[in-house]
């Protein structure tokens, strides 16, 4: 059974979701609903995640430590789980953007060779 | 978070995460709404924006299981919905369940057997799998016992043995007089119970001290089985005199309950010192090198292996060959497992439980087929729900677990059912070969760890075979395929089904071939001919050996009791000789020069013998061909005499009448000349080829032991007793070994087809019900599969019949071709038990056309159940079936 499935929205990395939603915590801590929701408006629209790959993501971060989670009242008084960053959390965000910027520049390297070969 | 932890907080995980979902489709959908789209379509966005929930849950639940822990709550959960699966298809799971108990049942009980063997040879033993054994081999290969000189020496200078006990087994009579019954006694060295471990539930055992002089220590440890069968289990036997072959031993202790001294399945009563072999079993032969009368057991030091302590026994035999050679022996000591020991059941049971087992594991193997066959239907028709899951997200893997320990829940009842169905039967497979043995006989047969431990694990093999080669097929479905697909014709699938009952209908007729075999040699072997009549005959066995008789005054007693018969008015005739007919294994025989003719390169003239007196003959009813029987007056003063059979006759002077007068002569002794030509008997077994035999005379060639056939007029038990008052008036101490007619004699030899009859007849059976209930369930399933079809022809103008018949033609050729392929290998198969069977041909034309008939009548009507269903479907019902 290896069926292709249509799919409209752009596959995410796990390792790349993580970093995402460790960069959104930066701003404060925020519930699952709120993070996705931002990173489609911050990235104007063109990274339209499956939410629902969210929270495995949410709870994957929280078991290694980097963020910690407890129950809050929402500005609509409504209860929801909130995430905040840890310290080891902030850690691995620098971390892992240092690994993306390495990676993009690689890759650009290939992609637009500096001098010809001879 | 640790996997314990998790465990218990699990449930409020899971509330959590359900919480935190809802808030988040609560808040998506309220801003959707805001946004101004109208309810329902803000859900539906909502749903689809966020993809599967189901699997996020599932990804985030898995986040915190630990590995281990989460695969037992994943078996328990697959546990328990097997059992609501089994419970839900009663029908179903009763039968395989019935079915695997069966199966296992035989399996176990077979196990049982080698269990005692081989496993837990000597009950009360510590260890007694692993006790080492060393024996001499002869020049042939065979095994036998050390002389006691050797045993000393060997003991002291080895290197190899943690301990290492000797003794002595001997046939001995225990009590005195009337009152003697036979026994086993084992004489034994000073660290025997030390070495092997047993203690004494009374007194105490036998020492180093009581192993120093020859002669001086006349004491004995009984053990439990006499202690209670003849002394009531009595708390103050110790003290009391008890008499082994007429000497006077002071009991000193009883052993342990469970021990029953050294020779595999043989019950030893009495244990007494080896120094008092000359006194109890002369002559005297302690000091003799060639006496090779000890058996020896032991536990190799730690560390040691077989083959190392065999190689140091060899060096050490080799340094005493130096120094004191004997003749004929490859190796005077070397070092074996004690499964291999020839003393003891296992060197005839072994091999009789390899065949067994080999047919246990047969019949498993058809039962496993069965239930694959059931449980391939069963998958069939839970495609949907294995597509279901499999598009929740189930890993193969997952999917390959559930089905897998679903079939686990069905064959552990059945592993249960079959230990504690094979603890039931044998206690009567046991009682019934004890009850044939002429001593006590004990193996360790219990029900216990390792026969559940193996009934486990046979049946977890079972689960895999039938549960996973189906499991595997069903576990490629896909939802897709499966919603577009009306009733597929799983052409392969249908072969594999076809090939298992056609599999299963091939064994069932061997079996049953087999069994109308072994049946019809019974009932020929019940009316056989042993060449004599052993009608209203005594069999009495008596020592006159141990009574202190040499030779001159047992041939007195002798005479003085063919006299005393002579005058009997009850006695019809009476004689003694030294062996009795058709006594199961072969006795001595002896080497013969034939006057006048010289033996061929690869001739060998040993023949079989029985040392008779006169009326032998007559008793017996045994018709001679010429010359005459043997008279008191062929005693040391005449003619050396000799009577011989039909078959040497004929094959050394080609008529009877041209034996007579010709002479023959053993090693040892005169020449003696041929006066009688008797019918051949049946020696050992009714099945034997006839073979040529030899009578001495026993007035020219004492024995002392003996056995007195009388033939009486009146019923059995007055015809013995009368037998032993004659004895005892002539000697009140002559110890009767053994007391019972002729004709018990030949039942025994019977017993052999009955074991074999039964266990094949059960065998077969059991298969051919379970071919039936393949053949049933395969035409069944046929017939499900193509209810359309049926609809379709019988709109079309089939009628009732046609049907009919078509189903049952497909049955009936499945079990046509199965009847065909177990033909042709029971017809190869048959010569295997040629050397069993008695008055019929391997390829009895009865036996083979009656187990065709039963198989190919009992495949029809499985058939026929199913294909009448078919034919009184409703086509207009069949039709809109999909």
């Amino acid at each position: 059974m290896e069926q292709k499935h249509y799919r409209p929205r752009l596959e995410i990395l796990q390792g790349t979701l993580d970093m995402l939603i460790l960069q959104t915590l930066q701003w404060g801590p925020t519930h699952g609903y709120a993070i996705g929701q931002t990173i489609r408006t911050e990235s104007a629209e063109s990274l339209k995640i499956e939410t629902g790959s969210l929270y495995p993501a949410l709870h994957r971060l929280e078991r290694q430590g980097w963020v910690k989670s407890d129950w809050r009242l929402t500005e609509a008084n409504q209860r929801a789980k909130f995430y905040r960053l840890t310290p080891k959390g902030k850690k691995q965000l620098l971390q892992e953007r240092d690994r993306w910027s390495q990676l993009v520049s690689a890759i650009g390297t290939i992609l637009n060779p500096k001098r010809s070969r001879g | 978070m640790n996997p314990l932890s998790w465990l218990f907080r699990r449930r409020a995980i899971d509330r959590d995460l359900d919480a935190e979902i809802r808030n988040h489709f609560r808040m998506a959908i309220k801003e959707r709404i805001e946004g101004g789209e109208d309810p329902e379509s803000a859900r539906l966005a909502a749903i689809n924006e966020f993809g599967n929930v189901l699997q996020a849950k599932e990804a985030a639940r898995a986040v915190w299981r630990g590995g281990a822990v989460a695969m037992v709550t994943d078996v328990w959960q697959d546990v328990r919905f097997g059992t609501r699966m089994l419970i839900k298809n009663p029908g179903f799971s009763l039968v395989v369940i019935a079915v695997l108990t069966l199966g296992i049942a035989g399996n176990a009980a077979i196990f049982s057997l080698f269990k005692g063997l081989a496993l837990k040879p000597l009950p009360g033993v510590r260890e007694s799998s692993a006790i080492a054994v060393m024996l001499s081999r002869t020049s042939s290969g065979r095994h036998t016992g050390m002389s006691h000189p050797d045993y000393r020496y060997m003991k002291e200078h080895d290197q190899a043995f943690a301990d290492l006990a000797g003794s002595i087994m001997i046939f001995a009579s225990v009590g005195l007089g009337s009152d003697a019954t036979r026994s086993v006694a084992e004489l034994v060295t000073g660290d025997y119970f030390q070495a092997l471990g047993v203690g004494a539930q009374l007194g105490r055992t036998l020492q180093q001290s009581d192993d120093v002089a020859q002669g001086q220590h006349p004491i004995a440890v009984i053990g439990d089985g006499l202690w209670r069968r003849s002394y009531g289990a009595d708390p103050n036997v110790i003290g009391k005199t008890l008499y082994l072959n007429g000497q006077p031993l002071t009991i000193v202790g009883v052993a342990d309950p469970e021990f029953r001294g050294t020779v595999v399945s043989m019950v030893v009563d009495v244990f007494v010192p080896i120094m008092m072999q000359p006194v109890v079993f002369p002559p005297g032969r302690l000091d003799q090198r060639n006496a090779m009368m000890m058996m020896t057991a032991g536990h190799l030091k730690p560390g040691v292996t077989i083959t190392e302590a065999a190689a140091q026994t060899r060096v050490l035999a080799a340094q005493l060959d130096a120094s004191e050679p004997i003749p004929n022996f490859a190796s005077r000591a070397t070092v074996i497992p004690i499964w291999q020991s020839p003393y003891g059941a296992q060197t005839y049971w072994l091999p009789a439980i390899g065949l067994l087992g080999g047919m246990g594991l047969l019949i498993l193997l058809v039962v496993c087929a069965n239930v694959a066959n059931l449980v391939l239907v069963r998958g069939v028709s839970r495609r949907g729900e294995l597509a279901v899951r499999l598009a929740l997200g189930a890993s193969r893997r997952r999917l390959l677990r559930l089905l897998f320990v679903e079939n686990l829940v069905l064959a552990i009842p059945g592993a249960l059912g079959g230990v504690a169905l094979a603890s039931f039967i044998l206690p009567f497979i046991g009682s019934s070969a004890a009850s044939s043995a002429p001593t006590q006989v004990y193996l360790d047969t219990s029900v216990d760890g390792y026969v559940l431990a193996f009934a486990l694990g046979l049946s977890c093999a079972c689960a895999l075979v039938f549960g996973f080669v189906p499991a595997l097929k069903t576990s490629r479905v896909d939802l897709i395929t499966l919603m577009n697909d009306i009733s597929p014709r799983m052409a392969t699938r249908g072969m594999m089904r076809s090939a298992l009952v056609v599999s299963q209908v091939a064994v069932s007729l061997v079996l049953l071939i087999g069994a109308g075999l072994v049946l019809r040699s019974y009932s020929a072997a019940r009316h056989a001919d042993g060449g004599f009549n052993s009608q209203n005959v005594t069999a009495l066995a008596i020592d006159l050996q141990t009574s202190g008789y040499d030779e001159a005054r047992g041939l007195e007693l002798v005479n003085r009791f063919l006299d005393a018969a002579q005058t009997e008015p009850a006695f019809e005739s009476a004689t003694l000789a030294s062996n009795v007919p058709l006594s199961l294994v072969d006795n001595a025989s002896r080497a013969v020069t034939i006057e006048g003719y010289a033996p061929r390169a690869d001739e060998d003239l040993s023949f079989l013998f029985n040392v008779v007196s006169p009326d032998y003959f007559r008793t017996l009813k045994i018709p001679l061909l010429a010359g005459r029987d043997f008279t008191r007056t062929d005693d040391k003063n005449a003619t050396p005499a000799v009577i011989v059979n039909e078959t040497l006759a004929r094959r050394m002077w080609q008529t009877p009448e041209d034996a007579i007068g010709k002479r023959l002569k053993t090693a040892t002794g005169d020449w003696r000349s041929i006066v009688g030509v008797a019918r051949d008997l049946k020696y050992s077994r009714l099945s034997e080829e006839p073979r040529p035999f030899v009578y001495y005379p026993l007035l020219q060639n004492y024995m002392p032991t003996l056995i007195v056939h009388a033939r009486s007029i009146g019923d059995s038990a007055s015809a013995l007793r009368r037998v032993r008052d004659h004895v005892q008036k002539l000697n009140p101490s002559i110890p009767i070994v053994r007391s019972m007619m002729l004709s018990e004699q030949t039942r025994v030899a019977l017993s052999v087809y009955e074991l074999a009859a039964g266990a094949l007849t059960m065998f077969g059976v059991m298969t051919i019900v379970l071919a039936a209930i393949g053949i049933y369930g395969l035409v069944a399933y046929t017939v499900q599969q193509s209810t359309q079809e049926i609809g379709i022809r019988m709109a079309i103008g089939a009628n009732r019949m046609d049907v009919l018949w078509d189903f049952l033609r497909r049955g009936a050729m499945l079990a046509g071709i199965g009847a065909v392929i177990g033909l042709v290998l029971a017809a190869a198969a048959s010569g295997a038990i040629r050397s069993l069977l008695y008055g019929v041909g391997a390829r009895d034309a009865i036996a083979f056309g009656g187990g065709t008939l039963v198989v190919m009548s009992i495949a029809i009507v499985a058939s026929m159940v199913p294909a009448w269903r078919a034919s009184r479907t409703d086509p207009l019902s069949a039709l809109r079936h999909q």
